[in-house]
């Protein structure tokens, strides 16, 4: 199959519901939110995918253990934990920079939606890069995107970017599906609760833009273990509070993303 | 589970209708934008850097573009969800038309 042509709308016809999870700011845990996500959903008996549209740096092989492959003897996506996963990072070395430009980004997460034979899924999960560039807009104007997830952190400067990334996905009128606030809290040894971030922004940008708030996702320092050692949380200890706050967030995925019916536009007749 | 509890603008129908285009909308409005006006309203990066500029006399027409005549699109697809690319007789083809621009350049018409 030729790669996609940019602008060239993709079908996915084997593929239920396609979720953008995304953030304005690096660093908030998208590839954490979105790898745990899609676990949990397997975990309630969907059949899932996993897209690392992060192509500078990728985040999935390390994750589910894996790494660069051999592309010659490999068939991608790449089966691991009962989930589908394609990223860069299973194409160029862990050490080599990709250095390129934005439409280079842009052709590399077209192939991934296009050339990737996903198969039968109910869900892809598209983990997003930061910001609102050449992987967003390829993705909002060539993928049949069901919605987004935005992920954030509670503090202010999280903030700022996120709602630049939720005035993207109106822009370009993908539905957002709802903030996930990640970070939210820690408990510490003695019981106590403390909020290193602040408390509270999640919600408060999900009522600024009267969309839901999915929830609170503590900090817990087993979901970078889990997660540098090559198996999530959610899979490795199912009944940790973080990975229960994940299996919750799939169960409300499971409950709404039906109801989002956004039909596509129609066609033009130049007769 | 989106912003906001209006229903987004959208169009039920397109279609040519001689020099222009005839927009049915969700709302109810039926508008109708001439051809002419989508052209030079192209929203593409080069076209809107050429707004305000002088016009330079020495430019040479492309074949294609000399031979196109009155601006009549060739093609016009959907993207995502939110515009319409549209493909011009003269070979122009990367102005990405937003929704909300497609609704301002036409003028309020009734409905058949």
């Amino acid at each position: 199959m030729p790669p996609p042509m940019p602008g060239q709308k993709l079908e996915l016809p084997g593929v239920k519901y396609i979720i953008a999870v995304a953030s304005g700011k690096g660093g908030v845990g998208k590839s954490t939110v979105a790898a745990n996500l899609a676990l949990a959903l397997h975990m309630h008996g969907q059949r899932v995918g996993l897209m690392d549209a992060d192509i500078y740096g990728p985040s999935v092989p390390m994750m589910f253990g894996l790494g660069l492959v051999d592309q010659t003897k490999t068939p991608f996506p790449i089966e691991k934990f009962g989930l589908s996963l394609m990223s860069m990072g299973f194409l160029v070395d862990p050490n080599q920079a990709i250095i390129w430009r934005g439409p280079k980004v842009a052709q590399a997460v077209g192939s991934f939606l296009g050339q990737i034979n996903w198969g039968e899924l109910d869900f892809l999960i598209i983990d997003l890069p930061p910001g609102t560039g050449d992987a967003q807009l390829t993705l909002s104007q060539a993928a049949p995107l069901t919605g987004a997830l935005i992920v954030t952190q509670p503090a202010e400067v999280s903030l700022i970017d996120a709602r630049k990334g939720v005035r993207m996905f109106e822009e370009v009128r993908v539905p957002i599906l709802g903030i996930i606030e990640n970070m939210s809290y820690l408990i510490a040894t003695d019981g106590s609760k403390h909020t290193p971030f602040g408390s509270g922004g999640g919600k408060k940008l999900a009522n600024e833009i009267g969309v839901p708030f999915l929830g609170e996702i503590p900090i817990d320092q087993m979901v970078s273990t889990c997660g540098d050692s090559g198996e999530p949380i959610v899979r490795k200890y199912p009944d940790h509070p973080v990975s229960k706050a994940y299996t919750e967030l799939a169960a409300t995925m499971l409950r709404e993303v039906p109801k989002l019916a956004v039909g596509g536009l129609p066609a033009v007749d130049l007769g | 589970m989106t912003a906001g509890t209006a229903q987004p603008l959208k169009p039920l129908s397109l279609k040519k209708d001689g020099d222009g285009l005839r927009i049915e909308w969700n709302d109810g409005a039926t508008t109708f934008a001439p051809f002419r006006a989508l052209r030079k309203s192209c929203p593409c990066a080069s076209c809107t850097e050429d707004v305000g500029k002088p016009i330079d006399p020495f430019r040479v027409l492309s074949a294609q573009e000399a031979a196109a005549g009155a601006p009549v699109p060739v093609g016009m697809k959907p993207v995502g969800f939110y515009a319409y690319q549209i493909t011009w007789n003269d070979g122009h083809d990367t102005g990405i038309y937003p929704l909300e621009l497609l609704r301002s350049l036409g003028e309020n018409v009734s409905p058949r």
